[in-house]
């Protein structure tokens, strides 16, 4: 392995654990917010 | 102008849209990864671990993007007075961020075998952290009063005091002595790099802005989602009507 590769591989992990985990944790936040949403209005039907 | 804007903004923001810009940077990514990593070759003086360059140099370029945008938004939201524009703002800061943050600890991980240390407060760096602590501040801002017009209204004055930072990021490599290596590309007299690697940076850049379009939609759902949810939540009334 070249010198000081490491970095190299930490370097592209870092950013695609960065950008995937960022979009990642935006897909669970909508999912949260529709869930809020349902389940108010689930609750206002139901009286 | 605004108007045309907003259309553009509504088209990108559909569901197919979000769809055909996750692919395209999923391709995008892809390509730039390839052309980084296997075309490019390596660097003559600092071999292979300048390859960072093609990562670091594009999420440094995307922090200066989103807070551009935090600063247009900001100020047609003063001018509107449109939520519109406050969620787009609050978005592209909170991608800027991460690009910033992103841009730091990749700084580091090249720093550490090139200079020897992982930080130093040279200007470059020291204004990099500035910037961030700015815009984690306007974030923190927007969470301090649950009224939708005042926070909006802080959190604007915040996105255009702020944006002052970012040409003196840019330009503190010019100005002070700095460990920090000078611009490569805009200079006077072209770019002082090879033409692969320029090809690699560029579509790296390409394939980071692609990234940035697609979180602002993702993110801007996220937004009106949470948004709809508060409502609902706070005003039992309105909610009723839907």
């Amino acid at each position: 392995m070249a010198p000081n590769a490491g970095y190299v591989i930490a370097g592209y992990l870092v950013t695609a654990l960065a950008l995937g985990g960022y979009t990642l944790r935006l897909f669970a936040r909508a999912r949260a917010a529709k869930r809020r949403s349902e389940t108010i209005a689930g609750r206002r039907r139901d009286g | 102008m605004a108007a045309t804007a907003e259309r553009a903004l509504g088209k990108a923001t559909s569901r197919s849209g979000e769809h055909l810009l996750g692919v395209a940077t999923l391709v995008a990514l892809g390509v730039s990864a390839v052309l980084s990593l296997v075309v490019a070759p390596p660097d003559a003086v600092q071999g292979e671990v300048q390859r960072i360059m093609y990562v670091h140099v594009p999420a440094a370029w995307l922090a200066y993007l989103s807070f551009f945008v935090v600063f247009i938004a900001s100020i047609a939201y003063l001018k509107t007075k449109k939520t519109r524009w406050d969620r787009v703002a609050a978005a592209s800061a909170e991608i800027g961020v991460l690009f910033t943050s992103l841009a730091i600890v990749l700084g580091m991980l090249w720093g550490k075998p090139v200079w020897g240390t992982w930080w130093t407060w040279d200007p470059r760096l020291t204004t990099t952290a500035v910037l961030l602590l700015i815009y984690v501040a306007y974030l923190a801002i927007r969470r301090v009063t649950d009224n939708p017009s005042r926070r909006a209204r802080w959190a604007a004055v915040i996105g255009i005091v702020g944006f002052i930072d970012v040409p003196i990021v840019h330009l503190s490599v010019v100005w002070w002595r700095s460990l920090h290596q000078g611009p490569t590309v805009f200079r006077l007299g072209g770019p002082e790099i090879e033409g692969t690697m320029l090809l690699a940076l560029l579509v790296g850049v390409a394939a980071f802005t692609i990234t940035y379009a697609y979180l602002m939609t993702l993110r801007l759902r996220v937004g009106r989602l949470e948004e709809r949810a508060a409502r609902e939540a706070l005003s039992p009334l309105v909610g009723a009507e839907r």
